[in-house]
């Protein structure tokens, strides 16, 4: 004979009762498992489009434009021995792969006359298909791996800003930049394919050029910075260590910023999204208490008895409330496991659905509404549940331990 | 039995001893200043009719509730001076109780219902399961240990909840019209066991009631009317 056992025997009792408050607390769990595993996906989501959109893991700029906060990553002397430094970077066993970029911004111009602003990374197709980029394509060609000849330069258009110049793959465009000693250059370039960077704004002034083409563009053989991709498993801090140890020595000082740093907003949205979640839980848990505590209370006041005789034949306070903790205890074990279960089907019926939201602001494509299995997510709403179930029982404790036996022995 | 107070001290003990009940806001006189001693190993009846107050002094002799005035001992301990979780421990390891109803635990079976007194005083699984087959052997009910009390006639609960009583070997049991729900052949039963376990053990008790048949068979009848000690007859 247990309290455990005793207690799940009273909980037994009144079966319709605590049906209803498993489903509950159940209901409850659910909601908290699939609202935990949408907002998770959605972290997993944004953190892989964000590193395998263009920001890598790490990158490696010069300390001296890359403080908090600053974004802006010019063409700089103090990576003039880039090639050297991407292949140390290359060696190390935490990398995937690194890749340099030159950013720039300026106007491009057609033919025609139309004539937009634009911002430019010249990066290195080879390395960032090792570093698993992607490249939406919506028409034309990616750009070729091999650094183009003189004349036969190329760039995709994101499509908004091609919509705005009328550029279409094939065509030339015109690009005029501001070199890093200060005087304009233009260059000609063939419109290999249009894209879109998934965001509305950036697509309607985004262009993606070979590194050399950039080069070519800013009359320098500078980069901006390098990025680097780490190995799948290892872990961002562990990484960064690695990368910042082989740049320590190098003169200028370089920085070693990770893609959170550079990339604020996700921060921003995790918060928003956190602050949704604990919201709806707040609600979702208070509904819970008010209801297994009724449940609790209920049987209290129906076992006053009951409980005046177990106290009448020596069962102490803290013995009466451990058997009333008990049961809201199993209540909240036995609906968190259900809740779980529910939590589970439902999470793969939605995944199976293919369901999608439209686009979130700013943003050009629709969202796949998934959810993510964490089994930590199940285990910590059940962990949560117990302790909302604890504190529902407060109030029935404190009835039943309160209870004065003479009367309570009395009661009908 | 543990007895840590004087021996020499009568077993139960009430001196001027006043206690009132409220109904609504009006006090109802339950005791009116009774005195009354119960010696070790007495069998003692507190007989009168329904609100004569014999309840009332066996929970004060039980330590489930304390006197507005005057004082009850136990083994020579003021039971009104003692905290709450002290008198909660007398009442585990030194008194056992019969009610009218049983009050059994009804998601208990019998053996169950049997060991809690042992349970909750922590006493081992073994020992608390060897004693309580040997308390419901003692009742006769070796054999219903497994029943839950839906499923025990009124005379069988009532044979359990003296198996419980007496698990623990309490230096007395209180019995509240252990026969009141029985008929008189089970009522005849349950009072043999209890008269039996007295002259065993030599522990006392203490039965409210005021069923004649009873108070025949017990050698010492005290008699209460409208909270008042009106006779002891021995």
């Amino acid at each position: 004979m247990r309290w455990a056992l005793m207690a799940l025997r009273n909980l037994a009792r009144n079966g319709r009762r605590t049906f209803i408050s498993l489903l509950v607390v159940g209901t409850g769990t659910a909601a908290l498992v699939l609202t935990a595993g949408f907002i998770l996906f959605n972290f997993r989501g944004l953190e892989g489009a964000l590193v395998h959109g263009g920001l890598a893991h790490l990158e490696v700029a010069d300390a001296a434009a890359a403080a908090p906060g600053q974004l802006d990553r010019p063409v700089t002397d103090a990576l003039a021995d880039w090639q050297a430094l991407r292949a140390r970077l290359q060696s190390l066993p935490e990398v995937a792969a690194a890749g340099a970029n030159v950013h720039l911004m300026g106007v491009a111009s057609t033919p025609a006359g139309k004539s937009a602003s634009f911002v430019a990374v010249g990066a290195e197709p080879d390395r960032e298909k090792a570093m698993g980029f992607n490249t939406r394509l919506r028409a034309g060609a990616v750009l070729p791996a091999a650094p183009p000849a003189e004349g036969d330069d190329a760039a995709l258009l994101a499509r908004g800003l091609a919509a705005s110049l009328g550029a279409k793959p094939g065509d030339v465009v015109t690009l005029l930049a501001l070199t890093p000693d200060g005087s304009l250059n233009a260059l000609d370039v063939r419109v290999a394919g249009v894209l879109t960077t998934g965001v509305q704004d950036l697509d309607t002034r985004f262009v993606k050029l070979h590194l050399a083409t950039a080069q070519r563009l800013l009359q320098s053989t500078g980069v901006s910075d390098l990025l680097v991709m780490l190995r799948e498993g290892v872990p961002l801090d562990a990484g960064k260590r690695a990368v910042a140890r082989a740049v320590a020595a190098h003169r200028p000082a370089l920085a070693v910023v990770d893609w959170k740093a550079r990339a604020p907003f996700y921060d921003q949205v995790k918060n928003l999204y956190l602050g949704i979640f604990w919201f709806l839980g707040t609600v979702i848990l208070v509904l819970v208490v008010l209801s297994a505590s009724n449940t609790l209370l209920m049987a209290v006041l129906e076992r006053t008895r009951e409980l005046g005789t177990l106290r009448a034949i020596g069962t102490s306070r803290a013995q009466l409330a451990a058997i009333v903790l008990l049961e809201a205890l199993w209540l909240g074990l036995l609906g968190g496991a259900l809740g779980c279960l529910l939590g589970w089907g439902a999470t793969l019926l939605i995944n199976a659905s293919h369901l999608q939201m439209p686009p979130p602001p700013g943003a050009v494509e629709p969202i796949d509404v998934e959810l993510a299995l964490v089994p930590a997510a199940f285990a910590g709403t059940v962990a949560l549940m117990l302790v909302v179930l604890a504190v529902a029982a407060v109030v029935p404790i404190a009835r039943a331990t309160r209870l004065r036996v003479a009367e309570a022995l009395t009661a009908v | 039995m543990t007895d840590a107070a004087s021996p020499a001290s009568p077993l139960f003990s009430a001196r001027g001893v006043v206690k009132h009940y409220r109904l609504g806001k009006v006090p109802v006189p339950a005791l009116r200043g009774v005195d009354l001693e119960v010696e070790r190993g007495e069998v003692v009846a507190l007989a009168g009719p329904s609100g004569s107050g014999k309840t009332t002094l066996l929970n004060l002799f039980g330590g489930l509730d304390v006197p507005d005035e005057g004082a009850v001992m136990l083994a020579g301990r003021d039971l009104g001076a003692l905290s709450e979780a002290e008198r909660t421990r007398i009442r585990r390891h030194q008194l056992g109780f019969v009610f009218q109803t049983f009050n059994l635990v009804p998601v208990l079976t019998a053996r169950e219902n049997v060991e809690y007194p042992l349970w909750i005083a922590g006493t081992g699984a073994a020992e608390r399961r060897r004693r309580a087959e040997a308390a419901l052997a003692a009742v006769g009910l070796a054999e219903r240990g497994g029943h839950r009390p839906d499923q025990l006639s009124g005379g069988e609960r009532q044979r359990v909840a003296i198996a419980r009583a007496l698990v623990h070997e309490p230096l007395a049991v209180l019995a509240d019209e252990p026969t009141g729900n029985l008929d008189s052949h089970n009522g005849e039963k349950v009072l043999d066991l209890l008269l039996r376990w007295n002259r065993e053990s030599g522990a006392t008790l203490v039965v409210a009631t005021h069923d004649p048949a009873v108070l025949a068979r017990l050698p010492r009848r005290v008699r209460l009317r409208d909270g008042a000690v009106v006779g002891d007859e021995r």
